[in-house]
């Protein structure tokens, strides 16, 4: 496990009274030297120009790299975004249409209905693996035996694929061959034979909230877990001796100091949920009717199956633009307070 | 580091991407179509992409080397594509896209062609003067678009009516006749879970299951009106199955074609409707030597009804091998080919001439196979079938979930614009 275990076991902050180990680390920068006209003197300054082009070179094939496999898809994907681009009908040609692709998305019930359930499950799915991840990291910070072993073997719904997780719940929630139903069976015999996946909308979203999230709790779990590691032990024992009760502690001094971590955990987590798609394409492929596609999955269907890349691409853009935004919020929120 | 160092640093750099950037152009460009033909004669070697694995891709194996020892100018290579339908049709389209001369020739489902002849990606067969007589003609319909021929019957499969001969002693000959024969059987025999199972899943397998009970009804899966009162009625009559008779569990809501073999193999129900397959697969020694398959039963005013599924054979409209290609799909849709990889695989032969005495000593069902094919009813021909078939697919699902008995005539009444819009030649968002 790579956690570190002794962080802060000292009783004091690791290196208090000593300066940072960056400071320590890094040589003291020397003024330049100027000659007397004020300018810095060439060598010196050939050096450094030398060293910053090394730099680019050096980064240099990532950069082209990058730029040929993000920037270029996404540059082209805001140009499809406002033309008519649709294989079905390859042989007319690609006219622009201004924000035509963008009224036809907004105007349309079915992506308005998405973006609602997405919202929705978002929502729900980040307070739910919030709190019980929290609740599980909180259990495993405390020592017990075996700690080691549950600390890893809680991750491995995460190391799991998702497409393998979404169908493993599939086939747990399948009415004939599965054991959920079986389970039910067992305390009343009409639950014994529920459909959930394709007849009940509610039914199908807790099928689906359930598989997602027994894979990502662990995730927010061990990410808080490795936030608590690193509070102070004795921030917790001045607390005590002020007389502070454990819900005060938690809510004073735990809550406070794991907010890094938090923010960390919550803006991954709403980027996955926002973007929600296997698990649901797996499942119910959008259904009963469309009751249960996503965002991402309506932008899959225009793209993919519809060959749409006009409408598709305006879909895939306010997704992007919604992920900006909620990661632009989340990084306000936390941000720490400036002294 | 030195100025030179950082400058030969440059040099590699530079070198290396542009290196990269030359290698990366020239993979985009590969694709490059030829136009220039070569003569059947002339040694060659063309692409063969097919989603065959296991024992039927063993069989195109097979087939192939024949195929070159007859032919010793033509080599043929197989690339194999996904077996997943989505997958398969995306790695082709990719191919088409970026103007690529191979595969020269490639496997298509029955609902590809259309799209395909509409996109200008399949060379039309005109040429060849196919004898389109020799094959089952609903098969041909699926390849022919705007009354040009575009693509190959290869394999026919036609879904339609199972029923346990033991237990339903003589056949069904109408719908509701069906029902109540189901209900009959759950009577008599316990060891039944349900009267009749069908593919009612979110997928594409929902269509042809509605289309095997389409026609029954008098319904027509025609997209520019599919509201009509023969869809309805068929529509209404599988949704029945499940909430009014109850002779369909709900569990049916997520069972494709090999979840409704399962129940049929397994003894647990008397009815199915599923494609041929069944009868290759192991039973339970109880339904083993019991199994009927007929078209299902007309209602009053309806023909007996079966769905097409099928595989078909094209060429690329960019390849320059179309000569030894069309050379390839006439060996591949030859009668002696087609009754050995029946006999093989138990791939249903598209020619009527291929089901043969040897055949049928070797798999006595190939007969019903047969006698279906002349029902089935193909998919919507049109280029937009996806798009078509994922509104049927959530309109189906809708029905499938509700338990209200005017579920079917309310979403066909509320379905009926969209898919006919979706379908239509000229796009409604350009």
């Amino acid at each position: 496990m790579a956690l570190n275990e002794t962080t802060g076991a000292e009783g004091r902050p690791a290196g208090a009274g000593r300066p940072s180990l960056v400071k320590r680390l890094t040589p003291p920068r020397k003024p330049p030297h100027r000659n007397r006209h004020g300018r810095p003197k060439a060598i010196g300054h050939a050096r450094e120009t030398g060293d910053r082009r090394l730099g680019y070179m050096l980064v240099a094939p990532v950069v082209i790299l990058l730029l040929a496999i993000t920037a270029y898809p996404l540059i082209y994907n805001i140009w499809n975004a406002f033309h008519f681009d649709n294989l079905s009908y390859g042989n007319l040609p690609h006219n622009f249409v201004g924000w035509k692709n963008f009224t036809t998305m907004f105007d349309s019930p079915q992506w308005v209905s998405a973006l609602e359930r997405t919202l929705v499950f978002t929502v729900v799915t980040i307070v739910f693996d919030v709190i019980v991840g929290l609740g599980l990291a909180l259990m495993m910070n405390r020592p017990f035996r075996g700690r080691g072993f549950l600390r890893a073997s809680i991750l491995v719904p995460w190391a799991m694929p998702t497409v393998v997780s979404a169908v493993l719940w599939k086939t747990m929630f399948d009415p004939s061959a599965g054991f959920v139903d079986y389970i039910l069976g067992a305390f009343h015999p009409a639950w014994s034979g529920l459909a959930w996946l394709n007849i009940n909308t509610l039914r199908a979203w807790t099928a689906i909230f359930i598989a997602d999230s027994w894979k990502n709790i662990p995730f927010v779990a061990i990410l808080l877990l490795a936030g608590l590691q690193v509070i102070p032990n004795d921030v917790y024992e001045a607390a005590r001796m002020d007389g502070a009760s454990w819900w005060q502690s938690f809510t004073r001094v735990t809550l406070p100091l794991l907010k890094p971590a938090l923010s960390v955990a919550l803006i991954f987590r709403t980027l996955q949920a926002l973007l929600v798609f296997d698990v649901i394409y797996i499942m119910t492929n959008g259904g009963p009717g469309n009751s249960t596609e996503s965002l991402s999955y309506l932008s899959y269907n225009t793209f993919i199956i519809n060959t749409d890349f006009g409408l598709g691409g305006a879909m895939s853009i306010i997704l992007v633009l919604l992920a900006l935004a909620v990661s632009f919020i989340y990084v306000r929120a936390f941000r720490p307070a400036t002294s | 580091m030195s100025i030179n160092r950082a400058v030969r640093w440059r040099t590699v750099t530079v070198s290396v991407g542009a290196v990269a950037l030359a290698a990366g152009a020239a993979a985009c460009s590969s694709g490059g179509g030829s136009s220039s033909s070569v003569a059947a004669s002339a040694p060659q070697t063309i692409v063969f992409a097919e989603s065959g694995l296991g024992t039927e891709g063993q069989q195109t194996q097979l087939a192939i080397n024949a195929f070159e020892k007859a032919n010793p100018n033509i080599k043929v290579s197989i690339q194999v594509l996904s077996p997943n339908s989505t997958t398969y049709l995306s790695s082709l389209e990719h191919d088409f896209i970026s103007g690529s001369s191979t595969p020269d020739v490639f496997e298509s489902d029955v609902t590809y062609p259309a799209k395909f002849a509409q996109a200008g990606w399949v060379l039309p067969l005109t040429q060849f003067s196919v004898n389109t007589g020799q094959f089952f003609s609903t098969e041909v319909a699926a390849g022919t678009y705007n009354g040009t021929l575009y693509a190959m019957p290869w394999f026919d499969n036609p879904e339609g009516l199972f029923y346990r001969t033991d237990l339903i002693k003589t056949p069904p000959t109408s719908p509701a006749q069906v029902v109540s024969d189901a209900e009959a059987a759950m009577k008599t025999d316990k060891s039944l879970k349900e009267g009749i199972a069908f593919e009612a899943d979110k997928y594409e397998g929902a269509i042809t299951a509605f289309l095997t009970v389409d026609s029954a009804f008098g319904g027509k899966l025609d997209p520019s009106n599919v509201n009509t009162p023969g869809n309805v009625a068929a529509l209404k009559w599988l949704h029945d199955d499940i909430y009014v008779s109850k002779i369909a569990p709900q569990a049916v809501t997520s069972w494709q074609e090999g979840q409704v073999q399962a129940q049929f193999s397994s003894g647990y129900t008397p009815f199915a409707i599923d494609y041929p397959f069944v009868e290759a697969q192991t039973s339970a020694p109880a339904v083993q030597g019991h199994i009927g398959y007929i078209p299902f039963p007309a209602g009053p005013g309806g023909t007996p009804g079966s769905a097409l599924g099928g595989e078909m054979l094209a060429i690329n409209a960019k390849t320059a091998h179309a000569a030894a290609a069309y050379k390839l799909i006439q060996y591949l849709t030859s009668p002696s080919v087609e009754t050995a990889r029946a006999i093989a695989v138990g791939d249903p032969p598209s020619l009527p001439s291929a089901y043969t005495s040897a055949l049928y000593a070797k798999a006595p069902y190939f007969q019903n196979v047969k006698a279906l094919n002349n029902y089935a009813a193909p998919r919507p021909v049109t280029p937009n079938y996806l798009q078509v078939s994922s509104d049927l697919q959530t309109l189906f699902s809708s029905v499938f979930a509700s338990g209200s008995p005017g579920a079917a005539s309310a979403a066909f009444a509320a379905g009926a614009a969209s898919i006919k819009s979706d379908a239509a030649a000229t796009p409604g968002n350009s």
